[in-house]
């Protein structure tokens, strides 16, 4: 079915902000029924924030919205079901102890249940689209796949004009992609129009009509299908322009000398690690690596291929399901956090306020979170000592706050990293240091700064980790890069330019 | 700087502290009209309020021992409140504080202890069995995950039948009966167990629970403000995830906080016996849990607060009592005062919150 | 032998009725996610406004609209504290506890002055024709006052709206997953709010029966812990309607038996008879009586986009 010529839904300078944070700017999109319009971008890009707004979660702070022929300003989702527009969310809002009748009866029937009838529409609606899905299971015990048709099923009932699939493919495995893809084109067809928020291009790039990118709250692209170059949409999504920053951290980069003193074998083992969250999907798989001590291995990725998790593992605040890890050859894979950081395991999370730090606590209190005891005297904590030990290392590592009293949540966030990343670098002994994302948020000589350090530590002997989706600065800083993607380790290149585009098309999940 | 030009930050800083002074008030200006719609001479009532709350050497010095007990669960309170987690069974600690207190208080070897260990030991007792009685909601919760408000609560349920128990059976604790009209309580301690006076003024009834409380108070706050400890219980209570990949053992600090805040309500149970009762009956905790629970929560984590909310407490009490006996005021006005003030003040965090946090 | 069965069943069956009301109640509350400590609270006002409109008016069953009043407006309040203002559910329900406990026992000594055990007037028992002929337990079950009959009904209602309505089943999402049932249209608040009124309900059934079914008087601190127990019975029930009921027997019994064993002989102290709710309920909580999942979102408050 041709896409009709009127837009469905129409974003005009759709701007949002939370506080001091702009999350989205300028939005300006045209959706049209009968087409899937895919929306490309990495988290933290305002794909979410974007869904949020035209489902009636938040409301813009700039800009307007129509659909369907008139203004479109939803003060709720319930708002938004009703006139027509459904989303199927990446974590899905169903309740894991209720059947599936039960879930889709939520908020759409009055009075006693009828949960054959319902039941049996539940079933016609699934055959329609092709699909088949029992109403009497208890949702908690589905697959991922399933529940999430399921949640699909949730939305067709309401007969929605406009579908938004929030990352749909993210949870599932890759045997399941296709049938949901399927699934999408029919609702496509059936005169409905679809968005399809992600940033797995390689998937959707079968079914999607229009493809849009999202990069730091703007849209940077907006191309039918048919004319997009992949390449330059990765690097849109992605990368960065190369800079003189850039250029002169590639400079600079010495040959990684075995120190005189380089412990013998490596400094990080992951052997097998694999790990599958509380809904069965399997977010790291098999994850094998060894890094050597004073080699910077780089970790290329878009955000939600298993970072997060393999960071928590090795930090040894998460079990894996299977697998080993090793520092220093030391086995720590169930030993415990306490445990990683005593044999020299240091992390730079992505998200430091869930992992990191304590942000209600101040400055130094965090700097020396896991060396308090150096300073305690009695039991009681010498404050100046520590205040003083902060300053030092606060000038060393150039974190600006105004005293290192202050509370840790009054520092910019390049300046919370740099105390982090001083914490983790200070860890004596220091092995191997896992830093993910370390540069977000940072201004450019705060990255610089960074990258100075994590290099000389590399040049001390520490085995580094380098998490990141900015290819970029992976190729200036890593001795190699490999690539993660649904988890898995998918290819290993060198970290030289001319490597780029094809470590930019394993990270988009060709040659899977 | 004038108050004047305090900035609007600090302002509504200010306003949040007051909150709680204005729910009290508020709260004590209701009982006040109470009384007066039940017909009772207001001014009389409170003339036997005062008197019986501080109008005599006897009276300050009943008021201060209640307050001892009042603190010290209190106390316990808010150092359990720095790891987040919400103690509610100080009641049932101060019934184990009791019981132990009795049965060592009783044992002719532990009476007969020279050098005041007698005394002492008693008190130790005491604490320990909170202590105990306490630390088995920390080890539910790091266990099974269990909410300690519900296992505290439970807890405590158990533990005043516990009392019940001890005081009904002869084998146990209850005084031997020597006709059906023998009361079900235990027999009296011994002069040696019973805390020496204060200030060796007949006239008063104070005792050295007062020197106790103010050492106790003394260290916690040390542990709270200045301590590594009680540093280490603010990172469990705001980010549990970070404090353990600080490396610190999130599990046991969890128990050892609860543990203490059973402790602390242990020992207010022993004093209570040792230094007033000075036998074991049901109910000899009557409210004393619940009403330091009360202070703990109004004190806002603040030691001098717990102290300044458990005077008030044990005034409050004091007076109570003699407005019944002198004015036939229902004591029960006091609970009704006390009840109003512990709802004002919780349905008011909220706009301390917006007041305080600038959310 | 067969008389004593009969007295015991009798016994529990009366002890074990305003457990099982109140209980019910809370179920339906704590499965909206909000914890009424106030439970105990809500039944001594039941139970004292109920005397009092009853000994005012002379009608019993005015007595029980009384009842039933005052524990919804304890409720209403409650609602308002845990769910508009998000004030902390655990230390609200305790002030609420202490609040009533020195109302009633107040305006008790105002209003009869002293300890009168003044007899009000109570609800007589009715027979069902036939059933209550029964040997054995005939009387027990079929010669109720009405409370009962009404008492049990509603909890079957209970349980046909939680389980087959399409209000019990927003219940049941709100207090699980309520991001989810926002998400779904289901308007979070007003639906903790009815369950906690119904709560507020039952409640004063539960009051009303003891002062006015069973006991035909007020005394201070009349319920005495029975708030408490029906949360523990809820606990134990693994928040299932069911056994939740089957708990409150359980319980009933057990209380009843601290009469009933001394009678036979056996020589159990009552004490550890009162102790076993509360040491089944840790039980139960600590996960050793099976696998027990409370609510999700039990004592969180919501708040959408956080």
């Amino acid at each position: 079915m041709t896409p009709s010529v009127e837009p469905l839904l129409s974003l005009k300078n759709l701007g949002k902000r939370f506080g001091s944070l702009q999350a989205l700017e300028g939005v300006g999109l045209d959706v049209r029924a009968g087409s899937v319009q895919c929306l490309l971008g990495e988290n933290g890009a305002g794909k979410s924030t974007l869904c949020n707004l035209i489902f009636g979660v938040y409301e813009p702070t700039a800009g307007d919205m129509t659909f369907d022929g008139s203004a479109w300003a939803p003060e709720s989702p319930a708002a938004a079901l009703e006139r027509g527009i459904a989303m199927v969310h990446q974590h899905f809002s169903l309740v894991p102890r209720m059947t599936v009748v039960e879930n889709l009866m939520l908020g759409q029937v009055r009075g006693v249940l009828k949960r054959h009838e319902f039941g049996a529409r539940i079933r016609d609606i699934a055959e329609s689209f092709g699909f088949a899905l029992d109403p009497e299971a208890v949702v908690g015990e589905l697959s991922v796949g399933e529940r999430q048709r399921a949640e699909i099923v949730k939305c067709l009932m309401r007969d929605p004009k406009l579908l938004v699939l929030d990352e749909p493919t993210a949870v599932l495995p890759p045997g399941e992609i296709g049938a949901l893809l399927d699934i999408c084109r029919r609702v496509a067809d059936s005169g409905r129009a679809v968005i399809l928020v992600t940033h797995k291009l390689a998937e959707i790039a079968k079914v999607a009509d229009r493809v849009a990118v999202l990069r730091t709250g703007r849209l940077v692209a907006d191309e039918s299908m048919a004319d997009a170059d992949m390449g330059a949409l990765v690097h849109a999504m992605v990368g960065r322009e190369l800079r003189p920053l850039d250029v002169a951290l590639a400079e600079t980069d010495e040959a990684p000398a075995e120190p005189a003193d380089a412990p013998k074998g490596f400094a990080l083992v992951c052997d097998g690690l694999t790990v599958h969250d509380r809904h069965g999907a399997v977010r790291l798989d098999n994850f094998t690596l060894e890094i050597r001590p004073g080699e910077i291995v780089g970790l290329a990725g878009v955000e939600g291929n298993g970072q997060s998790e393999l960071g928590m593992v090795l930090a040894g605040l998460l079990r894996p399901t299977e697998g080993h890890f090793y520092i220093g050859g030391t086995d720590l894979t169930h030993a415990g956090a306490g445990a990683v950081t005593a044999a020299g395991g240091g992390l730079v999370p992505e998200d430091r306020h869930a992992v990191a730090c304590v942000t209600g606590m101040s400055v130094a209190e965090n700097m020396f979170l896991n060396k308090l005891d150096r300073f305690t005297r009695f039991g009681l904590l010498q404050r100046g000592a520590l205040n003083t030990a902060a300053q030092k290392q606060m000038r060393e590592f150039d974190v600006r706050a105004a005293s290192p009293e202050v509370a840790f949540s009054g520092l910019s966030g390049g300046n919370q990293q740099k105390a982090v990343l001083a914490r983790e670098l200070t860890l004596d002994p220091l092995v191997a240091l896992v830093a993910a994302q370390p540069t977000r948020g940072l201004d450019v000589s705060a990255v610089e700064a960074v990258y100075r350090q994590i290099r000389a530590a590399s040049r001390r002997g520490v085995g580094v980790l380098l998490i990141s989706s900015e290819l970029d600065e992976l190729i200036a800083v890593a001795d190699r890069i490999t690539v993660l993607y649904r988890g898995r380790l998918v290819g290993e290149r060198p970290a030289e330019m001319s490597e780029r585009g094809a470590i930019g098309a394993l990270m988009s999940g060709q040659g899977a | 700087m004038t108050a004047l030009a305090l900035s609007l930050p600090d302002r509504r800083r200010l306003l949040g502290m007051a909150v709680p002074f204005i729910a009290v008030l508020g709260s004590m200006i209701v009982g006040l009209l109470l009384i007066a719609a039940s017909g009772k001479d207001v001014p009389d009532a409170v003339e036997a309020f005062m008197d019986g709350a501080f109008g005599s050497a006897f009276a300050i010095g009943a008021s201060i021992n209640r307050a001892v007990a009042l603190s010290l669960v209190g106390l316990g309170f808010i150092l359990a409140f720095r790891a987040n987690l919400t103690n509610v069974g100080g009641e049932g600690q101060i019934a184990v504080g009791g019981i132990a207190a009795t049965a060592l208080g009783l044992w002719p070897p532990i009476a007969n202890l020279p050098l005041g260990l007698a005394v002492i030991v008693p008190l130790l007792g005491g604490t320990l069995a909170g202590a105990f009685w306490g630390g088995i909601a920390g080890v539910m919760k790091v266990r099974f995950g269990t909410n300690e408000v519900i296992s505290t609560l439970l807890l405590g349920f158990v533990a005043l039948l516990a009392v019940y128990w001890c005081v009904q059976s002869t084998a146990l604790l209850r005084q031997p009966q020597t006709s059906s009209a023998t009361l079900p309580e235990s027999l009296a301690i011994a002069d040696s167990v019973k805390l020496p006076s204060l200030t060796g003024n007949s006239e008063s009834p104070l005792h050295i629970g007062l020197v106790i409380c103010l050492l106790l108070a003394v260290a916690t706050a040390v542990v709270l403000q200045r301590s590594t400890f009680g540093l280490r219980l603010r990172a469990i209570g705001l980010n549990e995830l970070a404090a353990r990949r600080a490396g610190m053992p999130g599990g046991i600090l969890l128990v050892v906080a609860l543990a203490i805040a059973g402790a602390f309500g242990g020992l207010a149970g022993a004093i209570m016996l040792q230094g007033e009762q000075y036998y074991l009956k049901t109910g000899f905790s009557s409210g004393y849990g619940f009403d330091g629970l009360v202070v703990g929560l109004l004190s806002r984590g603040s030691t001098l607060g717990v102290l300044a909310g458990a005077l008030f407490f044990g005034f409050l009490r004091s007076g109570g009592i003699s407005m019944e006996i002198m004015a036939g005021v229902p004591a029960a006005l006091t609970l009704v005062i006390q009840g109003l003030i512990v709802i004002a003040v919780a349905g008011s965090v909220i706009l301390v919150e917006k007041l305080q946090g600038g959310r | 032998m067969e008389e004593m069965l009969a007295v015991f069943i009798a016994s529990t069956l009366r002890l074990a009725m305003p457990l099982m009301l109140a209980a019910s109640g809370e179920l339906v509350s704590e499965r909206a996610g909000v914890l009424n400590l106030s439970l105990e609270g809500m039944m001594l006002t039941a139970a004292f406004f109920g005397a009092l409109g009853s000994w005012a008016s002379g009608d019993p069953y005015l007595g029980v609209a009384c009842a039933i009043l005052a524990s919804v407006i304890v409720s209403a309040v409650q609602a308002w504290l845990s769910v508009n203002l998000r004030a902390n559910q655990l230390v609200v329900g305790i002030g609420f506890n202490i609040l009533a406990l020195g109302a009633t026992t107040l305006l008790y000594r105002i209003i009869f002055g002293g300890l009168s055990r003044e007899e009000i007037p109570g609800l007589p028992k009715l027979a069902v024709k036939g059933l209550s002929d029964l040997p054995f337990a005939g009387t027990a079950f079929f010669q109720q006052s009405v409370i009962v009959y009404v008492g049990l009904a509603l909890i079957v209602l209970i349980w046909a709206m939680l389980n087959h309505t399409s209000f019990g089943l927003a219940v049941r999402a709100v207090g699980d997953e309520p991001r989810s049932a926002d998400k779904a249209g289901i308007p979070v608040a007003a639906t903790r709010w009815k369950a906690v009124l119904i709560t507020g309900f039952m409640a004063g059934f539960a009051g009303a029966f003891i002062s006015i079914a069973d006991i035909h008087t007020f005394t201070e601190n009349m319920t005495n812990g029975a708030g408490y127990l029906a949360l523990a019975a809820v606990i134990f029930g693994g928040w299932n309607i069911g056994r939740t009921v089957a708990a409150c027997l359980l319980f009933g019994a057990a209380t009843a038996l601290q009469f009933q064993l001394p009678a036979m002989g056996i020589n159990v102290p009552t004490a550890f008879l009162l102790m076993l709710p509360y040491l089944l309920a840790l039980l139960a909580v600590a996960g050793v009586v099976g696998r027990l999942e409370p609510p999700t979102s039990l004592t969180l408050p919501f708040q959408r986009g956080k």
